[in-house]
């Protein structure tokens, strides 16, 4: 949009065509195979919840900046897309059998507390999805635990999908003594069998997604591979360097959906490349040694965690500005 | 001396409230609210304490010396403390193991402290008194409203009675504390704000009222 006006803002000045508006676009495209996954796999009442979560994210969005006192045609002219990659990844993030009202009220506490009230899109002090998908959990835990739906083949295995490293003896139980052979690595990545929350089951269509943002240059292929390799290497260092441990753990779990499309939010990443990369490392390292200690899925809640990081991260590492010289006395702190 | 009791009191319960306008004795106002009934009886229990080391300081305000002035007070504060601990335990067994670690804490609590060394050590009996009564009022109502948010969306009921079964455990985790203090706070505010904007334009009519009167008068002369 050329505006007329005459515009003043301070210099690092990015010239791109690029919007957030298409940005979020794009990610919302990226999203659709898991979606259309998830559905394939949980049928209608995944569509159904996916349907929700997602109107009530953009709807709460609208409610907020109404209340604020904006007028609706305003609105939709800013609206820029980006609750609804809230809305799509909370859908994706709950199984099938938690009930209608969880998503709502997921989706309504993520864009109104999380998002509106810090200041709008790229405000936001944590990922609004994550930080939706804990409240969810914490809130109705007993619902969002228990009751896994397997989907197609009919194996279920309660909750052994979501918590892969319950301790050692069960994941070498499950994985690799070969006691559950309907849970071979292909299966895992394919989500055939599997059960777990709507979007993390088909970790194809969450790794066709990830390379669609890539190709487009959205995210930093890089990244999440940092955090996805770190995690599945620490897991395997913490059980004994059994690298059978290591494909289970990467493909388990929500850690595709988490790396992918959660840690790489724009706002909740620290600026510079090597702060990223400590960012994404502490991610896999933190994922993985909570997982082993936990015994349950911890993805969300680190990410959540970690985005606390960030603006310390930040404070941290700098780049360096051009041309610039090291004072000769001052040693060199990082 | 003359007590202005309409500036303590709304002072005490509305403009100086100490949980939604001072901040103090956030410990207990976090910690204890998951149920209505916790806020009531630490609240009235905060309000007797106040009442009565308020009383005590203000009558002995000349007496204790400067320097130790502090000391003196939590000693004070502590006697009627301990005498709040035995009544409880005595009189509501269940309301004391429910308060537990929060109510020998009180001693420290900041509200009281703060009373004691910026109003009942200046004031008159009476006056502190009445100060300690409106603060502590001011205070139950908060925890009180705030325990009834928390365990009706918390716990799906209100003073212990059963509502219904749609619980959001959130907000009877500490998370949900912190967030319904913040909502709380603002919320306050907010209106708070508001009533002294009306008050403003209220004033700023009056005056041009007044004004408009006056010059009326001048032309008619």
């Amino acid at each position: 949009m050329a505006d007329k006006l005459l515009k003043f803002s301070h210099s690092p000045h990015v010239r791109a065509v690029r919007t957030t508006k298409q940005i979020m676009i794009h990610v919302c495209i990226a999203l659709l195979p898991a979606c259309v996954m998830g559905i394939v796999y949980f049928g209608l009442k995944a569509l159904l919840l996916l349907a929700i979560s997602l109107l009530s994210a953009v709807a709460s969005e609208f409610v907020y900046e109404l209340i604020v006192g904006k007028k609706i045609c305003q609105i939709a002219k800013k609206f820029d897309f980006t609750s609804c990659v809230t809305g799509l990844l909370i859908g994706l993030s709950i199984g099938v059998q938690t009930p209608w009202y969880v998503p709502i009220l997921a989706s309504a506490f993520a864009i109104i507390v999380v998002k509106m009230i810090f200041g709008g899109t790229g405000k936001n002090l944590v990922n609004p999805a994550v930080t939706g998908r804990v409240f969810a959990f914490m809130s109705f835990t007993s619902l969002m635990a228990s009751g896994w739906v397997a989907p197609s083949i009919g194996s279920l295995i309660g909750g052994a999908s979501l918590n892969p490293t319950t301790g050692a003896t069960t994941l070498t139980d499950i994985f690799t003594g070969g006691a559950l052979p309907s849970l071979s690595n292909w299966d895992l990545l394919l989500g055939t069998g599997l059960s777990g929350c709507i979007g993390e089951t088909c970790k194809v269509a969450l790794i066709v997604g990830g390379i669609y943002l890539a190709v487009m240059g959205i995210i930093n292929i890089i990244y999440p591979i940092i955090y996805i390799a770190v995690a599945g290497l620490f897991t395997v260092c913490l059980n004994g360097f059994d690298f059978n441990y290591f494909l289970p753990s990467i493909l388990s779990g929500g850690l595709m959906l988490g790396a992918i499309f959660m840690a790489t939010d724009y706002t909740t990443t620290p600026n510079t490349t090597l702060g990223n990369v400590i960012y994404f490392t502490l991610l896999g390292l933190v994922t993985a040694g909570l997982r082993q200690a936990t015994g349950i899925e911890v993805v969300s809640f680190v990410i959540l965690l970690m985005n606390l990081f960030v603006p310390l991260i930040d404070k941290f590492i700098i780049n360096k500005p051009f041309g610039y010289n090291k004072p000769k006395k001052a040693k060199g702190v990082q | 001396m003359k007590t202005n009791i309409k500036k303590i009191a709304t002072d005490g319960v509305i403009t100086n409230n100490p949980t939604l306008k001072l901040v103090l004795g956030t410990c207990p106002t976090l910690a204890l609210t998951t149920m209505a009934m916790n806020g009531i009886g630490m609240g009235l229990a905060v309000t007797f304490v106040l009442i009565c080391s308020n009383v005590l300081i203000s009558l002995l305000r000349k007496i204790i010396p400067n320097q130790v002035r502090i000391p003196a007070f939590v000693l004070i504060i502590a006697t009627f403390v301990t005498i709040v601990r035995l009544l409880l335990d005595k009189l509501l067994p269940d309301l004391y193991e429910s308060l537990g670690l929060y109510l020998p804490l009180i001693v420290v609590n900041c509200i009281i402290l703060a009373r004691a060394e910026s109003f009942a050590s200046k004031n008159g009996v009476f006056a502190s008194a009445l100060d300690g009564l409106f603060m502590g009022i001011g205070f139950t109502l908060a925890l009180t409203l705030m325990g009834a948010v928390r365990e009706v969306l918390g716990s799906g009921a209100i003073f212990g009675v059963k509502l219904w079964d749609f619980q959001i455990g959130f907000f009877a985790s500490s998370a949900g504390a912190f967030f319904t203090y913040a909502v709380f706070i603002a919320l306050f505010a907010f209106f708070s704000s508001l009533i002294s904007k009306a008050k403003h334009k209220k004033d700023a009519l009056k005056e041009r009222e007044e004004n408009a009167v006056q010059l009326e008068k001048k032309e008619v002369e």
